[in-house]
């Protein structure tokens, strides 16, 4: 029994050490790097991701914002205050040291603090038991079923003040944000990505939204990207695709000529001639002509 | 013994609000992508001055907010790779149509596009006459607090910020907000 506490107040030294450590090694100065910074950052664009962590256009600008306040010979204090200042105290990872801040460093030391104390309290009342209390006769269930009494009325007004003090759901002005699918940020990405000209990589992106979910447009993308980065052949196959699901699709008929152009195909002059016939004011119509008439 | 319980029970009771209010400050906090509601762009009133934007735009001209004093100006944060914006462009390029005689200026901020890309998207839609400032990085966003594209700012004649509108704007939008800051001297 001895050796069993000794083994566990051990442990408790050890981990204790640990912890030690750990605060100690986070709060030693060291000096701090642009992605550290860029962790500290919640993208505003994203759900619970940082700006060092997330793919969205909003988070790159901020991360090559961090970068220029560096450069220009701001502190990470200052570079900080710079975001707080436009995106309120709510664009930082970790909570201040004032205000509701200090409440979310303070609950977790205040829940130790008191989950400590019962114990403690628990083990001094232990030796207290009645000692004529017959050994076959189970303990009264009275003592247990108050406690889960009292555990069910404080998760009940858990969530009365949760509900009581949380945002009004039912305000005037519309949710800010819908729920953010993966398809969607993809998309966004992938859209990024060709708008920086990036078209094989874009490529790549639009075909794993094209599995997910494959609407003519989507695939035009696809379609638009493979050209631009000179795999002629499949973009023709996937504006095939779009033009077989959609006979009247302009632009899948336009992709299609100028893809079988670029592989070589004799067939390029029908399609782009379908194209100007089908579509004779597109935007694009007046360069197909000159392709044409330059062939 | 019943003076210690009422004493456990305060405590519990307190440490109880303490969480509570804890977690619903943290659902306060705003998470979620960027995409507005369908009801229209999510606004809010914005006070204070206007940040600076000065740069060179699409055409290569040198463009300085601070030139435009006196003026309305809607600043408008837009690119090529995004969607919403494409139905957004051909509306101010009409407020800019309807309302340029009585003050009102628009400046889009391009982010993180490719010249060639915007030209092209302005061109399809007919608004080559929108004046945007080129902002490759999308610093010069950042540093207006934009959380995603489109989105609108309104600077008053004083050159004081107004409006925030996190969406695709239309003429509705635009009729409510934009006559009234005009017809102020």
């Amino acid at each position: 029994m001895r050796l069993r506490r000794l083994l566990l107040l051990a442990v408790a030294a050890v981990l204790l050490a640990a912890a030690g450590t750990a605060v100690w090694r986070s709060a030693a100065p060291r000096p701090e790097t642009a992605h550290g910074i860029a962790e500290g950052l919640l993208c505003p664009a994203c759900q619970g991701e940082s700006v060092a962590q997330s793919q969205s256009p909003m988070a790159a600008a901020m991360r090559d914002t961090i970068d220029q306040q560096l450069a220009a010979g701001r502190t990470p204090d200052q570079v900080r205050q710079f975001f707080v200042d436009r995106y309120g105290e709510g664009v930082l990872a970790e909570p201040g040291y004032d205000g509701i801040g200090i409440l979310l460093w303070l609950v977790p030391l205040l829940a130790v603090a008191a989950v400590v104390l019962i114990v403690l309290r628990q083990r001094r009342r232990r030796p207290a038991a009645p000692p004529d209390r017959d050994p076959r006769t189970p303990a009264p269930p009275i003592g247990r079923a108050r406690m889960w009494d009292t555990v069910a009325v404080a998760v009940i007004a858990l969530v009365a003040v949760v509900a009581f003090a949380g945002p009004d759901h039912d305000s005037a002005d519309p949710p800010a944000r819908a729920a953010a699918d993966s398809t969607s940020s993809l998309l966004t990405l992938a859209r990024s990505l060709e708008g920086q000209g990036r078209y094989a990589e874009a490529s790549e992106v639009y075909r794993d939204v094209v599995a997910q979910r494959p609407d003519d447009r989507t695939r035009l993308r696809l379609a638009f990207t493979l050209l631009r980065s000179d795999r002629a052949a499949e973009a023709a196959t996937t504006a095939g695709q779009v033009l077989h699901d959609s006979p009247g699709n302009t632009e899948a008929l336009l992709l299609l000529g100028l893809a079988r152009r670029a592989s070589g195909s004799p067939d390029a002059t029908t399609t782009l001639r379908r194209f100007l016939k089908a579509a004779p004011d597109d935007p694009a119509a007046p360069e197909v002509r000159r392709l044409l008439a330059r062939s | 013994m019943n003076r210690r319980r009422i004493a456990g029970a305060v405590l519990a009771v307190a440490a109880v609000t303490v969480l509570g209010v804890t977690l619903a400050s943290g659902m306060q906090r705003a998470s979620g992508d960027t995409t507005p509601a369908a009801t229209g762009p999510v606004t809010q009133a914005r006070t204070g001055a206007a940040p600076p934007l000065r740069g060179r735009t699409l055409t290569g001209a040198r463009f300085d907010l601070t030139t435009l004093r006196g003026k309305v100006v809607l600043v408008n944060v837009w690119a090529s790779w995004c969607d919403p914006c494409r139905q957004e462009l051909p509306v101010l390029a009409g407020a800019q149509r309807r309302w340029s005689a009585d003050g009102l200026e628009i400046a889009g901020i391009d982010i993180r596009d490719n010249a060639e890309s915007a030209h092209r998207l302005l061109t399809e839609l007919g608004v080559q006459d929108l004046r945007s400032v080129a902002d490759p990085q999308g610093t010069a966003a950042v540093a207006w607090g934009a959380r995603g594209v489109p989105e609108t700012f309104v600077v008053d004649r004083a050159g004081q910020l107004r409006w925030w509108a996190q969406g695709a704007v239309d003429a509705a939008w635009l009729e409510q907000r934009i006559p009234p800051l005009l017809a102020a001297s």
